[in-house]
């Protein structure tokens, strides 16, 4: 039968492949640059780029000690754990020579030549400067605490857990040269454009992902970069393209909210909380200000560069008016009407103290629920929950006001929450799906199983 | 809306016999039905006759019911102290921090007849007050009107309370405040958020328009005359 042959020589050569791939010996890839021998950072160089690169939210537990990993990465695939990455010798990085913390970073693999798991950005750090490496190399090796502390295994099933499958997955996302030349035509812009797509690694969240699980859009000029996606159940929204808000931001606001978290109409919760916490608030006036004009010309968008990060000097924000697409909304509940719908009522018992009537928030401190990302995200998870168990935003040096949202989980019901939560994705202009008891009880339930 | 009328504490003494235990059937009703939105949590607690007090003996289980139905009367424009199950408030404090004084100063010197300008003196925690003054006044009631309160004529009740807060009724010092603090637990009782017992369905806030804990009127500054119709919220969610 000649159908069996062929299939017969299909099953070799997918045997002969996989030999290949599992035994093949893994490269390295070349210096982008050269750096003297006897280069040394300058000191704070080293913890700059750890801040630019945000290495502390991932590799940090929840109350667990800097650095010591363990904190549980949830993959669509299976929950892993993010390694201990102190200089321990035994269950952190502390016999990685240079050579092997850099194929770490830009060719992900281990020491042993293991491929690591691509929740790791290697594929953006793929873009960081060889002096930076080196100086992120010797702030972990020098300035950061040995933690002796062991990591789970992945929980991941087959055949997910076999790392060599990710060779494959390399071969295809880690196509472009590591190293980075700015093409933006000018410094402020290509400073901006090196800190989003090297060590900012912004498109793991906010570029889509390819149907291999790569980013889809890792670098300006490419057409989906940084056009929005999905991290942890969280929607990353765009930061540029048609559907983008942020483009609409006066580049001030979009300053102020890197480096604070919160400004006229947003804050950063779940995700771009750790983000803002623990590496934006960290970088310097000029970085911020790179960052957002980068943003803003990889939109093709002219702007003014602001003069300061943060406004400083005393604050007086006008309190946010209906606007034409919220005026409805806004006139119905000022009307407290006792026949309005439940969610309507549901949000002047216990929303329109902070996010009023208008639905536009309170200016600098809590957001705007009108177009707000979170709260029509096809994503229903994230809105729910902070409904249910309350949200916090960090203070940061410039805004040192933490923000608190108490959880509603003792006061609304499932039924309430979703006609609360519907209410929201479909007032002042807003235009998304309902949300149904069922599915409330049903992340009620995923919160409490982890404590909430 | 219209606020309660500047009325006598005590109303005539030609109101029907004393009712304190049957909790109107009819003002519950109208709590239920006059909100839009289905009433949460407190629907299904069980009827006052069945509350098992924390603190109270059953003799001052008794005296309570009667004496706050004659403070705040069910007959009256509004739900009484009973419809709003301001006993459950004043038994729950009694048995809480509140009641035990503790986080009052009270370690003396203490002097129980100083003037009352300088406040709490007596060197007993509210509920001993309770604890003490209701079987004195009791007997009081008893040689002076034939009956324990709760055992007296609905116009008895009101003359012996009349006389209890004209200081008719010998009192030692040291409980010589009993009747202002009932009065003013009584209040409490009626008007504070449901969550601490009483104001049962919120009917006392309905009663004088008082919109509850939702604290956001920005919208209403500026709107002179008109009358806000949204009726109140508790702490716990409640809606009326």
């Amino acid at each position: 039968m000649i159908f069996l042959r062929i299939l017969a020589a299909f099953v070799l050569m997918g045997i002969m492949a996989l030999v290949a791939i599992i035994w093949l010996p893994v490269s390295r890839s070349p210096l982008s640059e050269s750096v003297p021998a006897d280069w040394t950072a300058s000191p704070g160089e080293g913890e700059y780029v750890m801040r630019a690169g945000d290495c502390m939210a991932c590799h940090t537990a929840e109350n667990g000690p800097d650095f010591a990993g363990g904190r549980a990465i949830e993959s669509p695939l299976g929950t892993i754990y993010t390694a201990n990455i102190t200089p321990d010798p035994e269950t952190g990085i502390g016999s990685w020579t240079l050579p092997q913390f850099r194929a770490a970073m830009i060719d992900g693999l281990r020491p042993d030549g293991a491929h690591l798991y691509p929740a790791m950005p290697y594929e953006n750090y793929r873009m960081l400067t060889e002096r930076d490496i080196r100086a992120l190399y010797s702030y972990f090796m020098d300035e950061v605490e040995p933690v002796n502390s062991p990591v789970p295994e992945p929980e991941l099933p087959l055949p997910f857990n076999q790392r060599w499958g990710i060779r494959v997955l390399n071969w295809a996302i880690l196509s472009h040269d590591n190293g980075f030349d700015g093409t933006m035509g000018d410094p402020v812009l290509d400073r901006g454009q090196y800190l989003v797509e090297g060590p900012g690694h912004c498109a793991a969240c906010h570029s889509p992902r390819t149907v291999y699980m790569g980013q889809d859009g890792i670098a300006a000029g490419e057409p989906d970069f940084l056009t929005g996606g999905f991290i942890a159940g969280q929607e990353a929204p765009p930061l540029r393209g048609q559907g983008s808000r942020i483009r609409h931001w006066p580049i001030q606001e979009l300053t102020t909210f890197l480096a604070t978290g919160r400004n006229f109409e947003s804050t950063a919760n779940g995700e771009m909380g750790l983000v803002v916490d623990h590496s934006l608030q960290h970088l310097t006036d000029d970085d911020i200000i790179a960052i957002a004009r980068f943003l803003r010309a990889a939109d093709r968008l002219q702007h003014e560069a602001p003069e300061e990060a943060v406004a400083t000097g005393p604050l007086s924000i006008p309190y946010a008016q209906a606007n034409a697409e919220g005026a409805d909304t806004a006139r119905m509940l000022t009307g407290a009407q006792p026949d309005m719908p439940l969610g309507a009522r549901l949000y002047l018992d216990n929303c329109a103290q902070c996010h009023f009537v208008t639905g536009r928030g309170s200016p600098g401190i809590f957001p705007a629920l009108q177009g707000n990302s979170l709260v029509t995200s096809s994503e229903i998870a994230p809105l729910v929950s902070i409904i249910l168990q309350g949200a916090r935003v960090e203070g940061t040096e410039k805004r040192p006001m933490p923000l608190v949202m108490q959880g509603y989980k003792d006061r609304l019901d499932d039924a309430e929450i979703a006609e609360l939560a519907s209410f929201l994705r479909q007032a002042w202009g807003n235009a998304a799906e309902p949300v149904t008891e069922a599915e409330v009880a049903e992340i009620r339930q995923s919160g409490e199983a982890i404590g909430h | 809306m219209t606020f309660p009328p500047e009325a006598p504490l005590f109303p005539p003494a030609s109101r029907a016999r004393r009712q304190f235990l049957q909790v109107s059937a009819a003002s519950l009703a109208m709590v239920g039905l006059s909100a839009p939105f289905p009433a949460m949590a407190q629907a299904d607690l069980p009827p006052l006759e069945d509350y098992a007090p924390e603190f109270f003996t059953p003799g001052e289980w008794a005296f309570v019911l009667a004496a706050v139905a004659r403070l705040i009367p069910s007959e009256g424009a509004g739900p009484g102290a009973i419809e709003a199950r301001v006993p459950v408030f004043i038994d729950r404090q009694l048995d809480g921090n509140f009641g035990q004084a503790s986080d009052w100063y009270m370690a003396g010197p203490h002097q129980a007849d100083a003037a009352p300008e300088f406040g709490w003196q007596t060197p007993l925690s509210p509920a001993e007050v309770y604890r003490a003054a209701i079987p004195v006044f009791d007997d009081w009631c008893r040689d002076t009107l034939g009956a324990p309160f709760a055992g007296l004529e609905t116009e008895a009740q009101d003359e012996a309370l009349t006389r209890l807060e004209a200081e008719e009724v010998p009192l030692a010092p040291e409980i010589r405040d009993f009747f202002k603090i009932l009065l003013a637990n009584t209040k409490e009782g009626y008007f504070s958020d449901p969550i601490h017992g009483g104001n049962h369905g919120m009917a006392a806030w309905v009663h004088i328009g008082f919109p509850g804990a939702r604290a956001h009127y920005l919208d209403w500054v500026g709107q002179h005359n008109v009358r806000y119709p949204l009726g109140p919220v508790s702490i716990s969610g409640e809606r009326a």
